[in-house]
């Protein structure tokens, strides 16, 4: 393609370097906030106090920023149980349904330890909340080794079945809570029974033990990929399934192990939200909310390129994002669901720069003709 | 009875159309799994000219002009661009379902027009859907147009190096497929359920993309796995009908989502899996190689 | 363009400085030539010496960057392959540009000016019947072509330029995948086709008595250059391979003798299916012992894929043992091969043999990291398997910046050596050898072929499958030609005639006719 005196090509890229991609992927997320700043417009808000008010409630307002780190660590976890398959070249877009199955799972050890009915004995929480956060592991990784197990022994589409766990997830929650469900909280507000207080998460500096949980295990995953035979495997099937086959890595035993690992990641997830999050302790009536909130999972994924470390930040502005989002829209006006408008833009934004990790624009000024 | 069938039946008409689309892009070699997107954007725009100018027409005209939209962006980033077709669709998919959230909000509740007349309770869109399907077998087995797509699908650089522009070729399929599932999109907005929310398309455009796949890229095979899952969703919907007063109907919501996944591992037996493979077009989803 | 009539020895194309660059190569630097009617024209050169290039602007899949085309001529330019075939220009691929899914008919007519939107399918039929009666083909239109023999799928790419009306035919390398009788019914087309005063372009790699046999001249490629114009009559194999090479190949390896062991690979009655669900391997029995190298000698699709697959534990076999040092591994998976001395060179270096996204020392990890020497409680000693790496790269001299360079960075020769030197250093106790020299140029295949005899003095038992049969015979101590899944015999190389050979891989033959 010529321009003017130069020329324009693309050639591809032998290896994307860290720097190369950091900077695209922040690229991609300023033109993504950018575009979404027409639809402010639209609005009538103009783009730059829109942001200013969304930042400034999420991470500077002393009410808006614990609420964002709440955010911020559920779309961490749900972004590490969507990259452990994607390093085996998968498709786990099934966090939501995988972290309903962790919550339910949860919920029922509590019920089963008695905590719907108020006239329960104070709990001891030394026993109760190791055994909640087994069943939201559990739990997960049981919705999530359907995919898995489908996917390595039939080489079943994993995007349909998860998907479809998806909604099967959301109504089984649905049956669980409302009219008359085993978990349904008092007053049939379609909501979840409540943890009673001692059963509540515990808090460490300031805030649920979940943060430092979510923490170590993205620098867990990170080191697995890093340096661990089984991150090897994993990251061969994803490149070259049938170099991996030839090797001797297993093709039915991988797509199993990253869904369920995947899916307990998820279902922990759904633990530190209902049932860590100061405020909350129960299903509340719009869990759906937070089935959709999961697909940034997917987002934060792609744009750290798989880098469980990176996407910390990332998450961090996510969870920031749709937090101020939220907040901001009745105050200016700006109609409901600016989050997911920010969700779906972000997306396409960052597809399209996908491009960019693979090719690079050369320019090359022509020698002029003789 | 005849109710629920007639139902049923209109259900099946959205699968379709969706499908048809998805199947005539996959047969020139372009994997869509962003169906949802595509169809939450016919359904969405469809609604907001319908509620807003009063006219069907209008409505499905602005579907099917969206939906060709969003479909060449996905052409964009797949053939143009070269990018993963499976992560672009998933970008499609995301797209749609938040910026219709977003845009479709203030349009939610009832569409409020007065209902298309039907013939006998089934919507004229049935009779539509199965022309559509006809027609889509008729092009592939005896035209030239659908002898190209079909080898484009099978194999990009012989089909070029016979002296058909691939690139062309695909946008084309690409844009008519799109075309089809804004179509069907409005279809469930206008005609199936005439009630706007958030994501109320609960999943139907994966169930089409298994759709697609379970027929092995046939379109009457196509048409009867429309009219099982039409059926099943109603049925969902409708418990009483078969079963009264067993399991909660939440429960019963969760009937067609199961019995896809059924039906996907259904699809790896020998039998199937076999059939499937010689049937599936062997470009598909591939980046077109560097010659 | 209307197509002009020609008298046999025109010149139908002519190409004049035709030079292509590519970053850090010149592909194609000036080169000239001419074809004329009724002549077979051969083009020879190794991999890399330009003839694909060349081959793909003589096509107009790529458009050079000097130089001139000449058609009848007249000055042309192509802008894709479409120009080319309007003037009468058609390619016959090497590697099949056909849609296996899809009928004889199908593939003729894809593309073609003459169909219309709604083909007329019965004239379609009479006019290539006709085609077909003119030069002497036979070939059920209806069938599809994945169920055609290569030879028969040759036939339908030729038909296909003929009937858009081919003149001038560009052949790459048209016998490389024919056994021996189909090659014959090749070059009797050929002839008829030149008795018809087409024009015939064959590219050859290095089949090069089949360039003496079939051609009148021949130009030689090297890096990009014609080296050579010679009529065909006044060549030899060695005077070609020299001006193809540079310096003087020797043909004929040196024969290694070896003491031959116990049997270390036993197969009893070993049956199999391909990926169709078809019978591949019909009950093969054989077994190779250390310091041995047993050749299986065939044609493409007869079963060899699957025999190594199944060996590999890459694919369930159907029935039979296999047994590698007496212990019947027939359940064991591929894994376990590997840690019982199995090694393995797949015929596919690309998808299967590494991971091109991968470093070279991730690559070599392929076969290392189950091995308790270079990985610990789970955790990958990459300080070791580097240094294994970058004594592997200098040892078999493959040339790449460093261990840290990706497996794809390589070229194909380089590769091959990467994946051998992962394999052999693991000094595997049997060594099944799949197409290993298959798209190397002649310095490579020497290469590999001495490392293959180097294993086989170590004692290593070592079961090769080769397409080339001048390969086979002269690296093997057993020859076993195999057709349709069957073994045919198993020769001691000694005992081996060509002819016999050949007859037997295209199923003509069962067992040497005892003298």
């Amino acid at each position: 393609m010529k321009l003017g005196d130069y020329e324009v090509k693309l050639e591809k890229k032998v290896r994307v370097t860290g720097w190369e991609a950091t900077t695209i992927s922040l690229l991609a997320i300023l033109i993504g906030l950018a575009l979404v700043g027409l639809i402010f417009l639209q609005a009538g808000v103009n783009p730059l106090t829109g942001y200013r008010a969304i930042f400034s409630y999420a991470f500077v307002n002393k009410f808006g920023l614990p609420l964002t780190i709440n955010r911020s660590v559920f779309i961490l976890l749900c972004t590490c149980a969507f990259i452990v398959p994607m390093k085996a070249g998968l498709w786990n877009i099934g966090m939501a349904g995988q972290l309903y199955g962790g919550t339910l799972a949860a919920f029922g050890v509590a019920l089963a330890f008695g905590a719907k009915d108020p006239q329960t004995p104070t709990l001891a929480p030394g026993i109760v909340i190791p055994l909640m956060m087994l069943g939201a592991i559990l739990g997960g990784a049981l919705i999530g080794s359907i995919p898995g197990f489908l996917k390595g022994r039939f080489n079943t589409n994993e995007i349909v079945v998860t998907m479809m766990l998806n909604s099967i997830g959301f109504w089984l929650i649905a049956f669980m809570i409302k009219e008359g469900g085993p978990f349904m909280g008092g007053g049939g507000e379609g909501q979840g029974f409540k943890l009673s207080e001692s059963i509540f998460a515990p808090m460490v500096w300031g805030g649920t033990f979940t943060i430092p949980i979510a923490l170590a295990l993205a620098a867990l995953l990170y080191f697995m990929f890093a340096k661990t035979t089984l991150g090897y495997q994993i990251k061969a099937f994803g490149l070259s399934p049938s170099a991996a086959k030839y090797s001797g890595i297993s093709q039915q035993n991988v797509p199993l192990l990253v869904f369920m690992f995947g899916g307990l990641i998820a279902g922990l997830a759904g633990y530190h939200y209902f049932a860590a999050v100061p405020g909350v302790y129960k299903i509340p009536t719009n869990y759906g909310d937070f089935g959709d909130l999961s697909f940034y999972g997917i987002i934060c994924g792609l744009i750290s390129q798989g880098n469980p470390l990176a996407a910390i930040p990332f998450a961090l502005l996510f969870g920031g994002l749709t937090n101020g989002g939220r907040f901001v829209q009745g105050q200016l006006q700006l109609g409901y669901g600016i989050d997911y408008a920010l969700l779906g833009v972000l997306m396409i934004t960052l597809v399209a720069f996908q491009f960019f990790y693979r090719n690079t624009i050369v320019w090359k000024k022509m020698e002029r003709e003789k | 009875m005849w109710e629920f069938a007639a139902r049923s039946l209109n259900a099946s008409t959205v699968f379709t159309i969706a499908a048809l689309g998805e199947l005539i892009g996959q047969r020139s070699g372009i994997l869509n799994v962003g169906i949802e997107g595509v169809m939450l954007f016919g359904a969405t725009v469809g609604f907001i000219v319908a509620k807003t100018t009063g006219s069907y027409l209008l409505g499905c005209l602005a579907a099917i002009a969206i939906g060709g939209l969003i479909a060449a962006l996905h052409g964009f980033f797949s053939i143009t661009l070269g990018g993963d077709q499976v992560v672009n669709g998933m970008g499609i998919w995301i797209l749609g379902f938040g910026l219709t959230a977003y845009i479709g909000y203030p349009y939610t509740g009832p569409l409020g027009l007065e209902r298309i007349p039907g013939l006998l309770g089934l919507s004229p869109f049935f009779f539509l859907a199965i022309g559509l399907v006809v027609l889509t077998w008729w092009m592939f087995s005896k035209t030239s147009l659908g002898l190209r797509i079909r080898s484009a699908g099978e194999n990009p650089s012989v089909t070029e190096v016979s002296g058909i522009n691939v690139t062309r070729t695909r946008y084309l399929s690409v844009v008519a497929s799109g075309m089809l599932m804004g179509l069907g999109g409005a279809i469930y907005s206008l005609s199936y359920n005439p009630v706007w929310s958030i994501n109320f398309l609960l999943g139907w455009g994966f169930i089409a993309l298994a759709l697609v796949f379970f027929s092995m890229w046939n379109p009457f095979i196509l048409f009867g796995g429309s009219i099982l899952f039409g059926t099943l969703w109603q049925l969902s919907l409708n418990p009483q009908l078969v079963l009264p007063n067993v399991l909660s109907r939440y429960i019963w919501r969760t009937v067609p989502f199961v019995i896809t996944i059924a039906v996907l591992v259904l699809m790896s037996t020998k039998w199937f899996s076999s059939r499937w493979g010689a049937a599936k077009p062997q470009a598909l989803g591939l980046p077109r190689e560097e010659e | 363009m209307p197509i002009q009539p020609v008298k046999r020895g025109d010149t139908v194309l002519e190409a004049r400085g035709i030079t292509k660059r590519f970053p850090g190569v010149v592909a194609n630097d000036h080169i000239d030539f001419e074809i004329r009617a009724g002549e077979i024209h051969a083009i020879l050169g190794e991999n890399g010496a330009g003839k694909t290039t060349l081959m793909k602007i003589l096509f107009g899949l790529l458009q050079p960057d000097e130089g001139e085309i000449y058609v009848h001529g007249e000055k042309v330019t192509f802008h894709s392959p479409l120009d080319a075939i309007h003037l009468g220009i058609g390619m016959v691929h090497q590697n099949r540009k056909l849609i296996p899914a899809h009928t004889v008919l199908e593939n003729i007519l894809l593309g073609h000016p003459k169909a219309g939107s709604i083909p007329d399918l019965k004239r379609t039929r009479d006019e290539i019947a006709e085609l077909c009666d003119r030069y002497g083909f036979k070939i059920d239109l209806k069938a599809k072509v994945w169920q055609l023999s290569e030879g028969e799928k040759q036939v339908v790419e030729i038909l296909k330029t003929l009937y858009r009306g081919a003149r001038i035919l560009i052949l790459d390398e048209p016998t490389s995948s024919l056994a021996p009788p189909e090659t014959e019914k090749l070059l009797e087309s050929i002839r008829i086709m030149t008795g018809e005063d087409l024009a015939l372009v064959p590219f050859i790699t290095h089949k090069l008595p089949i360039v003496l046999t079939i051609s009148e001249r021949v130009t030689v490629l090297r890096r990009g250059k014609v080296t050579a114009r010679l009529r065909t009559a006044d060549a030899t194999e060695n005077s070609l391979a020299k001006e193809m090479v540079g310096r003087e190949v020797i043909f004929r390896l040196e024969h290694v003798e070896v003491e031959r062991g116990k049997p270390i690979l036993e197969v009893e009655d070993l049956s199999a299916l391909n990926d169709k669900g078809l019978v591949a391997l019909k009950g093969v029995s054989f077994s190779v012992h250390e310091g041995e190298i047993l050749g299986i000698a065939g044609v493409s699709g007869n079963g060899q894929q699957v025999l190594a697959e199944v060996l590999a534990g890459l694919r369930k076999a159907v029935s039979g043992r296999v047994l590698i040092d007496g212990i019947n591994i027939s359940r064991a998976d591929s894994l376990e091969r590997w840690k019982m001395g199995m090694g393995y060179i797949p015929s596919d270096r690309i998808n299967v043999g590494s991971i091109g996204a991968q470093s070279l020392v991730e690559n070599v990890l392929m076969n290392y990291y189950f091995d308790g020497a270079f990985s610990r409680w789970g955790i990958v000693d990459s300080q070791k398997t580097r240094k294994l790496t970058e004594g592997l790269i200098s040892e078999y001299a493959i040339a790449t910046p460093g261990p840290d360079s990706t497996a794809k960075s390589l070229s194909g020769g380089n590769l091959q050596k990467l994946i051998l030197a992962r394999v052999l250093s693991r000094k595997p106790r049997l060594i099944i050898a799949n197409l290993p020299t298959q798209g190397l140029d002649v310095g490579a295949t020497e290469f590999v072929q001495n490392k293959i005899l180097e294993a086989k003095r170590q004692h290593a038992a070592i079961l090769l499958i080769s397409e080339d049969l001048e390969e086979v015979l002269s690296l093997s101590d057993r020859v076993a030609p195999i057709y349709e899944g069957e073994f045919m015999d198993i020769i001691p190389v000694d005992q081996a005639r060509i002819e016999d050979i050949g007859a037997m891989m295209a199923g003509l033959k069962r067992k040497v006719a005892q003298p």
